[in-house]
């Protein structure tokens, strides 16, 4: 051995462990992100994920969550790395060695682990991907939208986080070797990183600030749109989350200083709390990566149950197994081809019922953007003729659910759903006009009606409809058809066969989006020339092109303006439809749950690889491998249980929040509370999970100090000579 | 060989600057075996620390040879550390990754002058500091006194001017406190070695040729051996420290 370089390959074999989980830690970060970022980017999920819809918002939250949390994570394992090192760089440093001649040895060892993990990891992360997404086609559900393509301009997220690993890297090992002190050098890995004494008070106002920051941040575009007209430039809603990553920083930062028993289990619990105290603020920052990871993966995993058990839900309560609707100038089965249809397939049609409904255009207020110096904002202006609704006669509605309504000339009932929802929906009108003749009705609206299936619908005095009605041609007349079959479990063929009749009926001029209306249609046209939901131009805009070749697809079924409600259809085909908002979400959980199973199990392990002396040290005054198992399991229980506890407290608190606050009026319905048990389940299990990972890594954490039951004695540490 | 003129250095604690160094002068000739030995906050320590280049110091020399260290570089001083000092302390700083021999070759691989005579020479002073049996041992596998004297014969493999010990002897046991100080003499008389050493131990300090005690800040005084009996010169040491006990009472 004569050259340098070799010295360094020697320590390098010497503290392979140490490498290993610094390359490793990179690896997996870029792998994780890689393989997200491909999910997150795919034409398959952004076809299905609207433009600037909720989902895609959730999505891009957990992504920039798990990109924070790989990032401090990186960061971490590269202090850590660096801090092992520094002792050797001290040396070398010490007897002789220039800080160039230490920086170029080092620089090669940064560029081979650097670029080597994070190009496996890149190289990985797609195929990854499509791993997990072919395991969920094969055991979940396949559906021919599920089919994965890749976009590779997903790969430049990938390369941008390994470039920041790569530079990260680099400048904390040019920070470690350009320390002026050589002392502190040598003497760096023996100094421990105390935390500033920490008030009691840290933990309660935490807790407090917590919970105004997740109200603020969920409130605050509530208030800038809703109160102040001002629509807040994108990112500063997220401004008003940060008290609650305060009070969390200040929670977590309190349980680790000062714990929550408050001086009663001070003596039992002196070495762990003295332990992590001891590890400071790496541990607090690692704990807090944790929480988010797990908030968002909690996030993520809360979307299937929820929107199931709402589904299903609303399935089942449906008052009606079959509901369609369709314009006048359309040739849709009727009840004659209906109980036809059925008889083919040995069903039997009870209380079938076609009423006619009008189109006619309401009254409302359009909000008008404008651009101002403040950004924009809107006003209101009401319009007489605003948009257009579908109109029931009251002996019409009387027909297809049962319920006598008596309604005087120019009174109006809107109808929500049967929970008194009104999401969506405006039921007070004041104008009503045939938008073809002209002929307007001032009405006063009343108390809404509760049907789940004629949701948004109106209902007006009969005479009052038929005065309206006069004058309107085909496109503007439709017929609302309800009716009910024998057993309906048992009807899914017929249902199916219905379901493509219609659509194979339906001409193109009624593919249209869901919320196409023709009297927005004209103000658009009038004043920019162009209606975004028009088929010609939904592509353009970001809205679904309704294809009737794509009738089974989630897209076509969440966005035809015609889509019949069969209720054995929906129920049966769920998983089939939502399939990739399911799985994709499915597989966000996985993957932020898998960091957070990996970072806890890495900072466990760096406790057994930075205490081991210590714990040498508590055997030689005594300690038995009992005591001090319990002090490593008091180590390992916080690192698992604070931000398991943190996160899945925080986000199921968040995620009331939104359940109470989205609908209209504020509350939980019966199907949200239905939704919330479930994601109580899901929490029971993912707990069961993390409490499994944990006694892993408690045994893996033993057996690396030695202090497995047996109480053998470890081989490599330094015992009594 | 050393020679330090009028040497400051003070600390900066918040607000508050601690002089720890106030205008020490001394000199060590070739050939000699120099102790610093004072109470804790006395400036020991900082005085090695500056001498070796760790830390600079506020103002006053220190020159090596013809040297001024003050006015080099990060790269000239990492050439003088490398080439014209050797270095020993009190935790050894042996790389547990390398052999006691691969230990002892570092500071001429690091100067890029291995040849099969640095190689000879590490065998030579394997032999002379007694270590050669264990060699290829690693340093986990070997005594706190054989750590040491591997660290001795690592400050000499690239034949330093003057070697600055940190108390060598502050982690030993008395036997191998014995072994080291006998491989400080072997490197005095069988290399020449210039040794300066900062240390607690009167009965270490007992075997140099002079002794600078320093307290707060400055030489307080300096005794010299010269054919005065070891065990002697040792009550002499005691008896100074003993003094300068009762006048800070």
């Amino acid at each position: 051995m004569r050259h340098f370089s070799e010295v360094y390959a020697l320590m390098r074999r010497k503290n392979k462990q140490q490498y290993a989980l610094l390359a490793g830690c990179c690896f997996f970060s870029v792998l994780l992100i890689t393989a997200y970022v491909c999910m997150m980017r795919a034409p398959t999920i952004l076809n299905v994920l609207p433009e600037g819809g909720d989902s895609r918002k959730q999505i891009m939250m957990i992504f920039a969550l798990a990109v924070l949390g790989c990032a401090v994570f990186t960061t971490y394992a590269s202090g850590l790395f660096f801090r092992q090192k520094s002792r050797e760089t001290g040396v070398f440093l010490a007897l002789g060695a220039s800080r160039s001649q230490v920086r170029r040895e080092l620089y090669r060892e940064l560029g081979v682990i650097s670029l080597g993990s994070c190009a496996a990891g890149a190289a990985l992360g797609g195929p990854l991907a499509w791993v997990l997404w072919q395991v969920f086609r094969l055991c979940v559900v396949d559906t021919e939208e599920m089919r994965l393509v890749f976009n590779p301009a997903a790969y430049v997220w990938s390369l941008a986080f390994s470039a920041f690993v790569i530079v990260m890297m680099f400048l904390l090992g040019s920070r470690s070797v350009k320390r002026t002190n050589i002392i502190d050098i040598v003497q760096e890995s023996h100094t421990s990183e105390p935390i500033r004494e920490v008030p009691r008070w840290y933990g309660p106002v935490g807790i407090g600030l917590l919970a105004l920051g997740g109200f603020l941040g969920y409130m605050s575009s509530f208030f800038f749109i809703g109160i102040l007209h001002w629509y807040p430039p994108e990112g500063l809603t997220g401004v008003f989350y940060i008290p609650a990553l305060m009070g969390l920083y200040m929670i977590l930062l309190h349980t680790v200083v000062n714990g929550w028993n408050g001086k009663k289990k001070l003596y039992k619990d002196l070495i762990a709390t003295s332990q992590m105290r001891f590890q400071g603020r790496q541990t607090v920052r690692n704990m807090l990566v944790m929480t988010l990871l797990i908030a968002g993966a909690y996030f993520g995993s809360f979307y299937t149950p929820m929107l199931g058990t709402g589904s299903m839900i609303e399935y089942d309560t449906r008052p009606v197994d079959y509901v369609y609707n369709f314009r006048a100038d359309q040739d849709i089965p009727l009840e004659e081809e209906v109980r036809a249809l059925a008889e083919e397939y040995g069903v039997t049609v009870t209380d079938f019922a076609a009423v006619p409904m009008i189109r006619l255009a309401v009254d409302g207020d359009n909000h008008i953007e404008e651009e101002g110096p403040m950004g924009t904002t809107w006003r209101a202006e009401y319009e007489e003729v605003m948009s257009t609704e579908l109109f029931l006669s009251a002996s019409g509605y009387e027909a297809l659910t049962g319920e006598r309504v008596d309604l005087a000339p120019g009174e109006l009932r809107g109808v929500v759903d049967v929970e008194g929802s009104k999401l969506g929906f405006a039921p007070d009108k004041s104008l009503v006009t045939n938008y073809l003749t002209g002929e307007q009705i001032p009405v006063t609206s009343l108390e809404p009606l509760r049907y789940d299936s004629l949701f948004g619908r109106y209902v007006m005095n009969d005479a009052d409809f038929a005065a309206l009605g006069a004058g309107l041609s085909e496109e503007w007349r439709e017929t609302q058809v309800c009716f009910n079959v024998e057993n309906c479990e048992e009807t899914y063929d017929f249902a199916k066969a219905l379901f493509n009749e219609i659509v194979d009926r339906s001409t193109m001029d009624v593919a249209q989006f869901s919320g196409w209306d023709p009297v927005i249609r004209d103000r658009y046209l009038a004043e920019e020339g162009v209606y975004f939901l028009d088929r010609e131009n939904c592509a353009e805009y970001g809205f679904t092109v309704i294809d009737y070749a794509q009738r089974d697809s989630s897209a076509f079924r969440m966005s035809w303006q015609y889509m019949p409600a069969f209720r054995i259809l929906d129920r049966t085909d769920f998983v089939k439809t939502m399939a990739v908002f399911l799985i994709l979400f499915v597989f966000v959980a996985v993957v932020c749950f898998s960091a957070v199973f990996v970072i806890a199990y890495t900072r466990c392990m760096t406790i057994a690889l930075t205490n081991r002396k210590v714990y040498d040290d508590l055997r030689h005054l005594g300690a038995s491998n009992a005591y001090l198992r319990r002090s490593v399991r008091g180590q390992v229980k916080r690192v698992f249980l604070v931000p398991a506890l943190a996160g899945t407290s925080l986000i199921y608190a968040f995620y009331v929040m939104i359940m109470y606050f989205n609908g209209s009026p504020a509350g939980i319905t019966p199907s949200e509370a239905a939704g919330l048990l479930a994601d109580l389940a899901v929490v029971a299990a993912v707990s069961a999970l993390i409490y499994g990972v944990y006694r892993l890594t408690l045994a893996r954490v033993c057996q690396a100090l030695g202090l497995e039951r047996s109480g053998r004695l470890p081989g490599g540490s330094a015992l009594p000579e | 060989m050393l020679t330090v003129e009028n040497l400051r250095k003070s600390y900066q604690v918040g607000k508050t600057s601690y002089e720890v160094l106030k205008g020490v002068s001394l000199q060590v000739d070739k050939g000699e075996f120099v102790a610093v030995m004072g109470p804790s906050g006395s400036g020991k320590t900082t005085l090695l620390n500056c001498i070796s280049c760790y830390i600079p110091a506020d103002s006053g020399s220190i020159r090596l040879g013809k040297t001024e260290l003050a006015r080099l570089n990060g790269d000239a001083l990492a050439e003088v550390r490398n080439k014209q000092l050797g270095f020993v302390f009190q935790d050894f700083l042996l790389l547990d990754g390398l052999t006691v021999r691969q230990n002892i070759l570092l500071p001429a691989i690091i100067g890029g002058i291995v040849s099969d005579m640095t190689e000879q020479r590490a065998d030579q002073l394997c032999e002379v500091f007694g270590i050669a049996a264990i060699r290829d041992k690693y340093p986990a596998e070997i005594s706190g006194g054989e750590k040491q004297r591997t660290a001795v014969a690592r400050a000499l493999i690239n034949h330093p001017l003057l070697i600055l010990a940190d108390e060598p002897t502050g982690n030993l046991d008395s036997k191998s406190t014995r072994a080291v100080i006998r491989s400080f003499e072997q490197a005095k008389s069988a290399l020449e070695a210039t040794i300066f050493m900062v240390t607690h131990d009167s009965y270490a300090a007992s075997f140099c040729d002079r002794v600078v005690i320093l307290r707060d800040g400055v030489v307080w005084r300096t005794l010299e051996k010269g054919n005065t009996e070891r065990e002697a010169f040792q009550d002499e040491l005691l008896d100074a420290i003993r003094e300068m006990g009762r006048s800070d009472n």
